[in-house]
């Protein structure tokens, strides 16, 4: 396939993406696929690289909740084409994320954004979900030996939770990079914690982590 | 100016008439709780328990106003949802559990909920009663329009409607908004226009999840015809809790109408000297210290932005009353709140008028 084909190709890709097309985007992958793209290309220069302007659209106030989501809902439906397409061992992932609401909050929008957004970014993800257990996020890192873990809440109360989390991580993997985010959270309160960074949103987080993850290296 | 009692400091507050200083506006629901060592869900499971739980805080503090009953979440039960009371160490207030809307045909199958046994309305009736008894507004809170619907199918199913399936949001919103106006007249019925004073908590309604151009077509129709509908009826104030960051929607929330003088308490996210200019001739000014600040900050930071956010009240043309810009942590250290009743006997005061 010649250069601009493949160009124009992964531009749909993209642009499906940031139209929030959930039927489009799966078939455009279909597409790419039987013309030759590499799936991991058309994940990275495509379905990412619409993400990535899904993101700068959100911090320009262009695109709010709703738009993400289905922007996210797009994306997905385009990885699940081309996931399995990925040759194994070819491409290794940016890093390993634990992400969770903790223990007493049940409000996961915030994360589910992170969650697209890391995606997005190549990143490894065990999703924990909603109103996890301290323990639990110790477990996996135990598991997982996982670089980084993000903890997020929306109530002052379960923000509170946060210090006890990151002290459990920090006993497993001392060098655990730990990000914290959510409306009550602030990065003054994020340092009282002992959290090493404080994410104000997704796109953020995103920068975040990878800034002290190459920083860690 | 001699002290005014705290119901005095009400009632001249809403007949525009002077105080002698900024009341302290109550929203601090769990504390009260944790203050009398009782479990946090009493105060949403208990009306007695809750409503001399808050009184009780409330003399100790020097709180205004009266007590309250009511929480963010509303709407799920009553729609036929389930929520959890909360119980665990690290939960502020009740929470959903399962939504009554999980997906499009479920919408067939909702009805207007009965205002008198549906979910947690008999316990919020019980505590108007109390209210009614002791001589405090009589106060049912509710979600706003938006956070009722997002309450009854979940917001990240109504966000995703508002743009594939409008259709489907505006059906939820209408049952949000009749349900809302069955309420009201329910209350009105049983205490008397000039007594209840509803309120609306709004969060799901802020810019971090709508834009502002969403916020005028699906939030600001519904909000504008319930406060006509509610005036129809008599009720002389409505109060918002405009909560989270909702500074591109503030122009908007100028255009409805909620009473004379409206009541608008703001997130800590709003500038009060914004909230002032925008609303400021329609409504008292209800705000907004940041309740992060006072679970986490030094008594002396804390003592100081309560002078700054008391100062900046103080320019309120039709009033203002301070308060939390979101609901306290009830792990709050109680010196803090201490601080804020020293704050305003030092800086809240008004002199001769």
């Amino acid at each position: 396939m010649d250069a601009d084909r493949r160009a124009a190709f992964l531009k749909q890709l993209h642009d499906a993406v940031v139209d929030m097309d959930e039927e489009k985007t799966p078939r455009l992958c279909r597409e790419a696929l039987e013309a030759g793209i590499d799936a991991y290309t058309a994940i990275m220069q495509g379905l990412a690289a619409g993400m990535d302007t899904v993101g700068r659209l959100y911090e320009q106030k262009e695109y709010f909740v709703p738009e993400l989501l289905l922007c996210s809902d797009a994306m997905y439906a385009g990885l699940e084409v081309l996931r399995p397409q990925v040759k194994v061992g070819e491409h290794e992932a940016a890093g390993k994320i634990i992400m969770g609401v903790v223990e007493g909050d049940i409000h996961d929008i915030g994360k589910t954004l992170v969650k697209t957004m890391f995606e997005a970014a190549g990143w490894e993800i065990f999703d924990l979900g909603k109103d996890v257990k301290l323990e639990r996020f110790a477990q996996t890192l135990r598991e997982t030996g996982a670089d980084v873990v993000a903890l997020s809440a929306l109530m002052t109360t379960s923000m509170m939770a946060m210090p006890k989390a990151i002290a459990m991580l920090k006993a497993v993997d001392p060098k655990v990079i730990v990000l914290v985010g959510g409306a009550p959270l602030n990065a003054e309160i994020a340092r009282q914690y002992g959290a090493d960074g404080y994410a104000p949103d997704a796109i953020a987080a995103v920068e975040t982590a990878g800034r002290l993850f190459t920083k860690a290296a | 100016m001699h002290p005014m009692t705290s119901r005095e400091r009400t009632d001249a507050i809403l007949a525009g008439k002077p105080v002698d200083r900024i009341p302290h506006f109550p929203f601090i629901l769990g504390f009260c709780a944790r203050n009398l060592g009782y479990p946090i869900a009493t105060i949403y499971s208990d009306a007695e328990k809750s409503f001399a739980a808050q009184k009780m805080t409330f003399e100790q503090y020097g709180v205004d106003w009266g007590p309250l009953y009511g929480y963010a979440s509303y709407g799920t039960w009553e729609f036929g949802g389930q929520i959890d009371m909360p119980t665990g160490a690290y939960q502020q207030a009740p929470a959903h559990k399962c939504f009554p809307v999980k997906a499009e045909e479920d919408i067939d199958r909702l009805i207007l909920p009965d205002v008198r046994t549906a979910g947690c309305l008999p316990i919020a009736m019980a505590f108007s009663r109390l209210q009614e008894r002791h001589e405090t507004p009589i106060s049912v809170v509710m979600g706003g329009n938006f956070t009722i619907a997002g309450n009854i199918c979940a917001v990240e199913r109504l966000c995703r409607w508002m743009i594939k399936k409008p259709e489907l949001a505006h059906r939820i919103l209408r049952l949000a908004t009749d349900h809302i106006l069955d309420i009201v007249t329910h209350w009105v019925e049983t205490f008397g226009a000039e007594r209840v004073i509803p309120q609306f908590w709004e969060p799901l309604a802020s810019n971090l999840i709508i834009s502002p151009r969403q916020f005028r077509h699906f939030v600001l129709p519904y909000l504008v015809e319930t406060g006509e509908r509610i005036q129809e009826l008599g009720v002389r104030h409505v109060l918002h809790h405009i909560c989270g960051d909702q500074n591109a929607n503030l122009p908007m929330w100028a255009e409805v109408p909620m009473g004379d003088p409206g009541l608008c308490s703001f997130g800590e996210e709003i500038d009060i000297d914004r909230a002032i200019a925008v609303l400021g001739a329609q409504a008292v000014i209800i705000g907004n210290l940041d309740p992060s600040l006072l679970l986490t900050g030094e008594p002396a930071e804390i003592l100081e932005r309560c002078r700054q956010t008391i100062e900046k009240g103080k320019r309120a043309p039709r009033g203002f009353m301070f308060s939390v810009g979101c609901e306290l942590a009830p792990e709050t250290p109680g010196y803090h709140l201490f601080l804020v009743q020293k704050a305003l006997e030092r800086f809240g005061t008004l002199g001769e008028p």
